[in-house]
């Protein structure tokens, strides 16, 4: 496979005349920190290659990871600044995500464990920030462990689901609990942990990976309708139970009820969008300034008023390569169980990419996660350059590699 | 496996469709740039803005800074709310403000062909009635005022906007534009003029006109029933004789409907504000109904903007010119941008549009439009009182002055204003002097 050497140029032109044009409205003492994004993607995929792994999704990250640091440097550039440290852990996550080896990896319940253990200790232990008590910090090292929870899970679950698929797909009227039990029984008590701490968007993730994952290992319509009745249980329940809940979904509805309250943020966004039109009013000349936490949850609509919709659709492009791209390496993996992490791990990034930004167009109701790559957040960046490591770790990978 | 994971990628595919359709949806289809909750639509308010100008550089809408640093719109006569609109950061942008708005706000000034002392006189004029005048340059086809009334204060829209809310006259309705009101006998220049086209009669062709006349098996009379006697058919004009009248327009037949097209009635005509087109009946079904259509009654629904053009048509010897109310764009970073004077066409022959001319002369010398007489101006007028099944009678007055090379043509309707002579040709009368003296007096 070719190192792409156009695609990286490419990359870089286009950044430097982005930074450039974005000298009107910043000093540029952070010129380097995009040169060292790319440069470091660039190293990335050298490594890759050498070690003979698919490095061609990283150009892709690249290209949104440089779109996020930018859009974060127009918002503020101590924003970026914090996105950059980010990424460094991000590069060593990928390594990690590489290395690995964790598509073969037989320590499934240590995942599960891990992710329990981290989301009680969120629990337990958790600092406040902006509302939700979803931090851990060591030292001055904060974090959010539900990043790395998900894909701890996930994990698991693909696990789980190869290497037990055949005592799974045993024909009983109901799934019998000797083989089920353990995974419901993870999978519950880690939606209850979430459910405390009132974090639901990751629970629908893992609940619609899990779902799509044990239903292509063993397909029956009783535990197609068994979900979908979860589904909507989970649903009503939450709706009885949390009163935000019952607010984001009414301003998924009908938010110019709610002009002023829960619909704000939702319409605030459309109006970005809609002022964005085709060609965008130019990256510096949107109006941030309206919309709540738009460096976080709303970042896509900023980059809609700014690019147009020629903009938006060439980060969902880029993001469709990045799905296809997973894929393809998970398909390419030798043994099913690494087919199931890597199909687990697309999953889990296509639908977040498809919770935000359903939930922005109003197609979905608005969950509150971050934009993979691209919004403001080093946990989730670190995470999400791991299952970007995982991934490409999957192509050619075999048992006796390193670390196996 | 990789067949399952190919489904898969379809359903993934399908979500990534979806998103696309929202994508195209909300940048480019939702129209969300006026939405009151947008920030985005208030950011106009606060920014500089191009002014409305009239035809000699009076200021009609300007931007002011206030005292705590915001702007605000301020127009000098509140009676052009129907022509300028208004520009409100609560009740949004109409009229001209919203057809020229990105070139207002691009620092562009808006030269109308209004004249702020003539659009003074119809507002004094008019003060108290309800109805429409619009005043014409008939050789250029320049709108010199319009009048809608009630109208709006598009500087009180705040502390009024319930009122005018709620005001059943509707002062929101642009009725030079938008109000449609039977002609009634202010029609009759046209089946006159048609009459001697197709020399269905001649000018001084003589009537007997006993008050009333039987067509099929009905009648129809004059007002009040009055016998107007032995008279030609030019007395007949200026007298409003219903009874010559009905039978012309019988004699015409479909002939009548097809001038009422030529002369624009029952189409939009081409205008900078949205007008509209009225009703013309492609037919009528006897000649009981051609005469009601004749003496402007029955199905025939047309604005006071049609009137007006018309009659500044026959002031113009029988050509139509396009009404407008843009003179020129000037400044900004665009081209200037001037209107020419566009002809609609020859709506009547030069020579016809002469005897027209004569007739309604006639009308105010010696018919129902005495009371439009203006010493030492020859005026060319003529009246109509349109039936109104809803209450009083609507009064019309339409004419030009002077009647040898005319400087203006004006239409006014009062509504419910009983008889066109009593009410709406004195209205019509002083305004023609009172602009005659302005336009006299620019000249000088």
């Amino acid at each position: 496979m070719k190192l792409r050497y156009g695609n990286w140029l490419g990359i870089g032109l286009w950044l430097a005349c982005a930074m450039l044009w974005l000298w009107q409205f910043h000093d540029l003492s952070c010129w380097w920190q995009p040169l060292v994004v790319w440069a470091g993607f660039g190293l990335l995929a050298i490594i890759t290659k050498r070690l003979g792994y698919d490095h061609s999704g990283l150009i892709v990250v690249c290209f949104l990871v440089s779109i996020g640091w930018l859009f974060l440097y127009r918002l503020s550039p101590s924003w970026a600044h914090d996105q950059f440290q980010g990424l460094l852990f991000g590069y060593a996550a990928y390594l990690l995500g590489l290395f690995g080896n964790w598509g073969h990896s037989e320590f499934k319940y240590t995942f599960g464990a891990a992710a329990v253990c981290l989301l009680l200790c969120t629990l337990l232990f958790g600092v406040r920030i902006g509302g939700a008590k979803a931090w851990l910090a060591v030292g001055s090292f904060r974090f959010q462990p539900v990043e790395f929870a998900r894909v701890l899970l996930v994990l698991f679950l693909a696990r789980y689901l190869a290497d037990n698929q055949e005592l799974l797909r045993v024909r009983s009227e109901w799934p019998i609990m000797r083989y089920w039990g353990p995974l419901l029984f993870l999978l519950s008590g880690v939606f209850l942990l979430l459910a405390v701490q009132r974090d639901l968007g990751p629970v629908l993730l893992v609940f619609f990976v899990y779902c799509t994952l044990s239903l292509l290992v063993v397909f029956s319509w009783r535990l197609l309708f068994l979900y979908m009745g979860a589904a909507v249980g989970g649903f009503m329940g939450a709706f009885v139970l949390f009163p935000h809940f019952r607010s984001r979904v009414s301003a998924w509805l009908v938010p110019w009820e709610y002009v002023d309250t829960a619909g704000y943020q939702v319409l605030q966004g459309l109006f970005a969008l809609d002022a964005g039109s085709l060609f965008g009013k130019g990256l510096g000349y949107g109006m941030p300034q309206v919309i709540p936490e738009v460096h976080t949850d709303y970042v896509f609509a900023i980059i809609g008023e700014e690019l147009g919709l020629l903009g938006t659709i060439g980060i969902l492009l880029a993001y469709l390569c990045l799905t296809f791209w997973g894929m393809q390496n998970a398909a390419s993996a030798e043994d099913g169980a690494a087919q199931y992490v890597g199909l687990g791990i697309v999953l889990l990034g296509t639908l977040q990419v498809f919770l935000v930004i359903g939930g922005i167009l109003r197609i979905l109701p608005f969950t509150g996660m971050t934009l993979p790559f691209i919004s403001y957040g080093s946990s989730s960046l670190v995470a999400h350059m791991w299952m970007i490591g995982i991934l490409a770790g999957l192509r050619g990978s075999k048992n006796e590699l390193p670390y196996a | 496996m990789n067949s399952l994971m190919r489904k898969c990628f379809f359903g993934i595919l399908l979500g990534y469709g979806i998103m696309l359709c929202g994508l195209f949806y909300w940048h480019l289809f939702a129209d969300l740039g006026e939405h009151p909750a947008n920030p985005r639509y208030y950011l106009v308010f606060s920014q500089p803005r191009g002014s409305f100008l009239d035809r000699n550089g009076f200021v009609l809408a300007a931007s002011e800074v206030m005292e705590d640093g915001t702007r605000a719109r301020k127009y000098t006569i509140p009676s052009l709310s129907h022509v300028i609109g208004y520009f409100h950061s609560r009740y949004g942008i109409t009229g001209l403000e919203k057809t020229y708005h990105s070139g207002l706000m691009g620092g562009q000034t808006v030269w109308t062909t209004i004249d702020l002392g003539i659009q003074r006189l119809v507002e004094e004029a008019f003060a108290g009635y309800t109805g429409a005048v619009i005043v014409i340059k008939p050789s250029t086809g320049e709108v010199l005022a319009l009048l809608s009334s009630p109208y709006l204060d598009g500087n009180q829209l705040d502390k009024k906007w319930t009122t005018y809310r709620e005001d059943v006259r509707s002062p929101f309705l642009n009725r030079v534009t938008q109000g449609l009101y039977p002609p009634g006998s202010a029609v009759k220049p046209i089946v006159y003029g048609t009459a001697l086209i197709e020399d269905v009669a001649r000018a001084e062709q003589l009537w007997v006109d006993k008050g009333v006349v039987q067509l099929v098996d009905r009648e129809i009379a004059n007002y009040g029933a009055l016998p107007l006697g032995t008279l030609t058919t030019e007395e007949a004009l200026a007298q409003s004789s219903n009874v010559v009248f009905a039978q012309l327009a019988a004699a015409l037949g479909t002939r009548l409907l097809s001038a009422y097209d030529r002369c624009g009635l029952g189409r939009a005509l081409p205008f900078d504000l949205p007008n509209r087109g009225g009703y013309l009946p492609d037919q009528a079904y006897s000649d009981y109904g051609y005469a009601q259509l004749g003496i402007g009654q029955g199905e025939l629904l047309v604005t006071p903007l049609q009137m007006g053009v018309l009659v500044a048509a026959i002031a113009n010897r029988g050509t139509m010119m396009a009404p407008y109310l843009i003179r020129e764009l000037r400044g900004g970073f665009r081209l200037r941008q001037i209107t020419r004077p566009r002809s609609l066409g020859q709506v009547l022959p030069e020579r016809t549009a002469v005897l027209v001319r004569d007739a309604m002369v006639l009308a105010v010398q010696n018919g129902t439009a005495q009371t439009a007489n203006i010493t030492g101006v020859s005026v060319a007028a003529k009246t109509g009182t349109a039936q109104n099944p809803h209450g009083q009678d609507h009064a019309w007055f339409i004419g030009f002055a002077p009647s040898i090379d005319p400087q203006l043509a004006i239409a006014v309707v009062v509504e419910q204003g009983g008889v066109g002579g009593t009410t709406a040709a004195p209205i019509g009368g002083t305004i023609l002097k009172g602009a005659l003296d302005i336009l006299n007096r620019q000249e000088r």
